[in-house]
């Protein structure tokens, strides 16, 4: 898979699973991210918060972190519960992933070591909550993994847009998470084809 | 014992004890992390330092490199560099300057650090000592350090102010360095390099990277002979006869010279062979030059085999340095001149003295302990005027000394560390001169320091001194601990 376009791919998995499911409907929210105080709408995580009585088996499919030219990239990756995630390092140089919590709660934090140029660690993630990757040797090196409820998820482009696709019927609560800015949630009814959401984060 | 003592007039016990503070409070040549490097890549000062200025196994590598990244460097850069003429230009070669690079942006960078010293209650007869003293001394240095492309690489730092404003200031190091000159005589990468201008000696410890707030003792140990007939008589030398050993090389002070070396085998062995001018004063006090040698060999003690070849080991939680333990090994040789124009004995010769400067160390590591020591002995040939004849010199008891240090220190966190120091100095020479009560000075520093930020760096260092003499006015001599706390600020942008 191609990097550059993991987090669409990451994005889309969910929906993916969904239209297999057989689930009624096969919506769009299509939105645009604004924001005030923060430098710009890149990265932001959008997704469907938990939907009463509804469960998702966790994805088959693999998302992968890359380690490149110190950085990670993704930088924010959106990915349902359960899924598993590889951690790639294609630097010559050594690093490691770690995040000190999940969302604050330092008994989840982790460590995942050290591996050479070429190899991969994975990593299931099942608790909810944004991971803050890092590398101990370069902290100048930052990720995010923001763990979501469900498969309905995506992450802004830079200009602030976003697709969720193949969402059924219904109506959700849209949440958010950034790297800089506070939590925003709104109601959305996707009973139409397209639904279309205006979403402001703010510092 | 003190009623020879007595016979040292007070201001000579002054004047002793003066030098030696000075030496000791003199402004260590410092080199420092490079903030420029931390631009260049856009990386933080960690990946080289673990405490900076000390580096770790990553920016050794990084410097042994020419200051470029190990592998892959181009890809790491994320400022471009200024190309000097084209690659191309290679192939016109000698028919066109050979092309080289600059860095994109001025590679400066800027430090300052400043300490803030306790000083116990000394007698009133030892010369006055405040109590404190806030931020002395108070240093600021600018360093510029890059690469000319792929086999040059440049350093200069400079103390712009050194001790308070308009103090005098020197530069540290400055040097060319051509890396991996081997290459292209078909030898191991790393085998071969050589550098030129003013440098820090390959010195199995650094004194310009050092962590520490105060010099090692024996880096600072010159050999001068005590002025006077009894001390000489003392030490063995003909009565009534002058002592003539004024060496001023101190081992830890940058010298000019040419340097060849190597570190081939990813670093393991080292070696180096360096011809100086004995001393980095403007100019050359004597003809003659001096020679070091030094040589190391690494044991990487990492079990798997592919942590062991890495730039830097895999931890459980991350990289690290390498578990391993250095040996060592150095000579340093030359030959003292004095009486060059005959004014310090009319009617005599110049005299050459020989002098060396020998010893071994090592340096374990293993995770977040560090524990290295050096060794050194010091002897210098003392030549006295043969008054029997007018004309030559006759050999006497030379000057000696033994010396070293070992220190211990630890990472409590990554950004906090405790460290214990142990110098000692054995000098007869200096304790006729009245510098301590006994011939070995010993000095425990314990200490611990912060990383604030990676480039923010806040020291505290307790020193608990040897026992030094002092004569009062009516004879009598008491001896007293100059102990003191050291604390220090230090940052770099």
């Amino acid at each position: 898979m191609s990097l550059p376009g993991i987090a669409a791919k990451a994005a889309f998995a969910g929906s993916t699973m969904l239209a297999l499911a057989g689930a009624n409907g096969a919506n769009e929210i299509k939105g645009k991210v604004s924001v005030q105080g923060i430098k710009s709408a890149e990265n932001i995580a959008v997704y469907v918060d938990v939907i009463a009585d509804k469960k998702f088996d966790p994805p088959k499919e693999h998302i992968v972190v890359d380690q490149r030219k110190m950085a990670f990239i993704p930088h924010v990756v959106a990915v349902q519960q359960g899924t598993t995630v590889d951690f790639l390092n294609s630097d010559p140089v050594g690093h490691n992933v770690y995040w000190p919590s999940i969302s604050g709660n330092k008994k989840l934090s982790h460590n995942l070591g050290t591996w050479p140029k070429g190899e991969k660690k994975p990593f299931q993630f099942n608790d909810l909550g944004t991971a803050s990757l890092l590398c101990n040797v370069h902290p100048e090196m930052s990720g995010y993994v923001v763990v979501v409820p469900t498969p309905y998820f995506a992450v802004a482009d830079k200009d602030g847009n976003f697709e969720i696709k193949n969402i059924p019927a219904g109506k959700y609560t849209l949440k958010t998470w950034g790297e800089d800015g506070k939590p925003t949630t709104q109601a959305v009814d996707a009973s139409a084809a397209t639904a279309t959401v205006e979403l402001t984060v703010k510092k | 014992m003190k009623g020879r003592l007595r016979n040292t007039s007070l201001m000579a016990s002054l004047a002793a004890v003066v030098v030696v503070m000075c030496g000791m409070l003199s402004s260590v040549p410092k080199t420092a992390a490079i903030p420029a490097f931390s631009r260049k890549y856009q990386t933080s000062c960690t990946t080289c330092h673990s405490n900076y200025p000390e580096l770790n196994d990553f920016g050794e590598a990084f410097k042994k490199n020419g200051f470029k990244f190990p592998k892959d460097d181009a890809s790491f850069i994320k400022e471009a560099v200024v190309m000097l003429g084209a690659k191309a230009q290679k192939e016109a070669f000698p028919e066109a300057v050979y092309p080289g690079e600059i860095p994109g942006s001025v590679p400066i960078a800027f430090r300052y650090s400043g300490n803030f010293n306790y000083n116990s209650k000394q007698p009133i007869a030892a010369g006055f000592l405040p109590r404190t003293d806030l931020f002395v001394p108070n240093t600021f240095t600018i360093i510029g350090a890059g690469s000319f492309g792929p086999t040059l690489s440049f350093w200069v730092d400079n103390d712009i102010s050194a001790g308070g404003a308009d103090a005098a200031a020197s530069l540290g190091d400055g040097y060319l360095k051509f890396n991996d000159l081997g290459h292209a005589l078909g030898l191991p990468k790393d085998t071969l390099n050589l550098r030129m201008g003013q440098f820090e000696l390959d010195l199995p410890i650094t004194q310009a990277r050092t962590i520490n707030l105060t010099p090692y003792d024996v880096y600072s140990q010159a050999s001068i002979a005590p002025v006077g007939n009894a001390a000489c008589t003392t030490i063995g030398s003909p009565a009534a006869t002058p002592c003539t050993t004024n060496n001023p090389l101190q081992f830890g002070i940058p010298q000019r010279g040419i340097e060849i070396g190597g570190y081939p085998n990813d670093g393991n062995f080292t070696w180096s062979l360096a011809v100086v001018d004995g001393s980095n004063n403007t100019a050359a006090l004597r003809n003659s030059k001096d020679v070091y040698v030094r040589v190391s060999q690494r044991f990487n003690l990492e079990r798997d085999p592919e942590s062991r070849n890495a730039i830097q080991a895999a931890g459980p939680t991350g990289p690290r340095d390498h578990t391993s333990i250095r040996f060592g090994a150095f000579y340093y040789y030359g030959r003292n001149a004095l009486n060059m124009d005959g004014s310090l004995f009319p009617g005599f010769g110049t005299v050459h003295e020989p002098f060396y400067r020998a010893g071994g160390d090592f340096r374990f590591k293993y995770r977040h302990l560090e524990f290295y020591g050096v060794g050194m002995y010091g002897h210098d040939q003392n030549l006295l005027p043969d008054t029997m004849t007018g004309t030559g010199f006759v050999r006497t008891s030379p000057v000696t000394f033994t010396g070293g240090f070992a220190q211990a220190q630890y990472w409590i966190y990554p950004w906090a560390m405790a460290l214990m120091r142990y110098d000692f100095v054995d000098s007869p020479t200096d304790f006729f001169k009245g510098v301590s009560r006994y011939n070995t000075r010993n000095r425990f520093s314990p200490g611990v320091q912060f990383l604030v930020r990676a480039n923010i760096k806040v020291a505290f260092e307790y020193q608990h001194r040897w026992e030094r003499p002092v004569t009062l006015s009516n004879g009598t001599t008491i001896f007293f601990h100059p102990n003191g706390i050291v604390s220090g600020i230090d940052y770099v942008f």
